[in-house]
């Protein structure tokens, strides 16, 4: 039986586990590293906001580089509306409608007329029965809007369609406090507005 | 000593974090991602692709694509431009106005700016001197636009009008945003090499459209066929595409979903988290899609298809 002359005999030499202090210097720099990491969490992180990417830091910068509202708010506002989709569906993106079933937004002559009661009349009721727009005749259904577009929206809607030089349409802005008046006036009535029962009424009502 | 419940607890500390970390914290942030709006259209954004190009994506991520291409447009900084479209009817408030908005600005140069509309008043300039400018000259009773204008690398390329953010990949499943860039980045080839026929084309030849191009020719996404009675509508058409007489060169289904899933890359719309203006008309002399350098820079292909 050989013995192993490589393996230590004596207990004093097997290695043993001791505590030794962690150098300060280590600690120093381990702390200068958290505090350039934290600087640049503070300057990239965008504060934790899903809505933040680089290169914006934080959502008070996004949100001042959002472009600028413009001065027409309500006509904005009626963009937003038409295309919600409401309007936009049967009255189409560039306000042509569709022949024979709905009629045309852009150079109507029902949408040119001075005061917009008729027209108020027509987007918080609906429309039933056939109607003639610049000469052609139309037979479709309109829906009313009474319940789904406040008097902002409605205005705003109105506002889109008489001033949208997309369209060559030029006619004068529609108002909250018009549609607010007309609102009251037909506020009893369930059914849609028929085009002769509107022929009736005083535009300017 | 027994360091197993040590051991065991440092690892599960270790596995926990970084799963709360790049799983968890990712998932409560964008996870419940929707549909968004644009800014000021108020269009839906973004759209789920066709059904073609949503097959494409898997085509796309087959061949690798992915592992020469990006999808994702870096942005540095964002700058904005102040442009006069219609001056006001009062000349000397608005010479005011205009060396209000552009110190240093002397009169005779005012004049001769108002002289010549739309013309832009200030270019490259931070949110706050733009807005300054914004509100001096609106006052005066100018019709004044002020454009957003998306700055960085990329987009001086032309690859993108603005970064990408995690909506443009809503409906992409997996994300393949990729890393490298051995070819251009295709956040918005969409826009930029719309032509179909070009794409097929560049699959099927690359350096037929793309002088010295190293993408590789990826010609088993076509069929090489005889011509029998009429020839194919689909067949590739181009002048210096050599082909036997009497055969024709016809892409594959797998090409055709590829291409429509090229087509379907978009990403550029201006949204909450990305606001810039698109001019309905391009600005005079400025974010000019950078023809220059993307001539500079071999990898990407210029913006007109060759024919």
């Amino acid at each position: 039986m050989s013995v192993d002359t490589n393996q230590p005999t004596t207990a004093e030499a097997t290695p043993k586990a001791l505590r030794e202090s962690v150098p300060v210097w280590l600690v120093i720099l381990f702390f200068v590293l958290l505090y350039c990491a934290m600087v640049y969490f503070d300057q990239h992180g965008g504060w934790f906001n899903e809505r933040v990417y680089s290169p914006y830091t934080r959502i008070e910068d996004l949100e001042k580089w959002q472009p600028p509202k413009g001065g027409d708010d309500l006509y904005a506002l009626g963009k937003l509306v038409y295309n919600k989709p409401t309007c936009v569906t049967c009255h189409q993106n560039d306000g042509n409608g569709t022949p024979g079933q709905f009629p045309p937004l852009a150079g109507s002559d029902w949408v040119s007329e001075a005061e917009p009661g008729r027209l108020i009349r027509i987007v918080l009721n609906g429309l039933q029965g056939s109607i003639t727009v610049n000469g052609k005749s139309y037979n479709g259904t309109m829906v009313p809007w009474k319940d789904q577009l406040s008097d902002k929206e409605v205005a705003a809607v109105l506002t889109y369609v008489r001033g949208n030089k997309d369209w060559g349409n030029k006619f004068p802005p529609v108002k909250p406090e018009q549609v607010a008046a007309v609102r009251a006036k037909v506020k009893d009535r369930a059914p849609a507005f028929t085009p002769d029962e509107l022929m009736k009424l005083s535009p300017s009502e | 000593m027994n360091y197993g419940p040590l051991i065991f607890l440092a690892a599960f500390f270790a596995l926990s974090s970084s799963w709360f970390g790049l799983v968890l914290g990712p998932q409560l942030q964008v996870g419940r991602l929707q549909q968004t709006t644009t800014i000021p259209d108020g269009a839906t954004y973004p759209l789920a692709r066709p059904g073609l190009a949503h097959q494409g994506l898997d085509v796309y991520r087959a061949n690798g694509c992915a592992s020469c291409h990006t999808e994702q447009v870096r942005q540095t900084r964002t700058v904005c431009d102040i442009v006069l479209a219609e001056a006001g009817t009062n000349q000397t408030k608005m010479i005011a106005a205009l060396q209000s908005a552009r110190p240093g600005l002397s009169e005779a140069d005012a004049t001769r700016l108002l002289a010549s509309l739309p013309k832009p008043v200030l270019e490259g300039v931070t949110r706050e001197v733009g807005d300054h400018a914004y509100n001096v000259l609106g006052a005066a009773g100018a019709k004044v636009e002020m454009w957003i204008i998306p700055v960085g690398p990329d987009i001086a390329r032309g690859w993108g009008k603005r970064r990408s953010v995690a909506e443009d990949f809503l409906y992409d499943y997996p994300v393949m945003p990729g890393s490298v860039r051995l070819g251009p980045d295709l956040a918005n080839v969409g826009v930029r090499l719309a032509d179909p026929n070009w794409q097929l084309i560049h699959l099927y030849a690359p350096r037929l459209e793309v002088k010295n191009s190293p993408m590789p020719p990826y010609r088993y996404l076509f069929e090489k066929r005889r011509i029998e009675r009429m020839p194919s509508p689909d067949a590739l058409k181009h002048p210096e595409l050599n082909v036997e007489p009497g055969f024709e060169i016809v892409p594959k289904p797998e090409a055709k979903a590829l291409v429509a899933y090229l087509g379907s890359l978009r990403a550029g719309e201006p949204i909450y988290e990305t606001p810039l203006t698109v001019p309905a008309t391009p600005a005079p002399g400025t974010n000019a899609p950078a023809a220059a350098s993307a001539a500079a820079t071999n990898t990407a292909p210029t913006n007109v298809p060759a024919k």
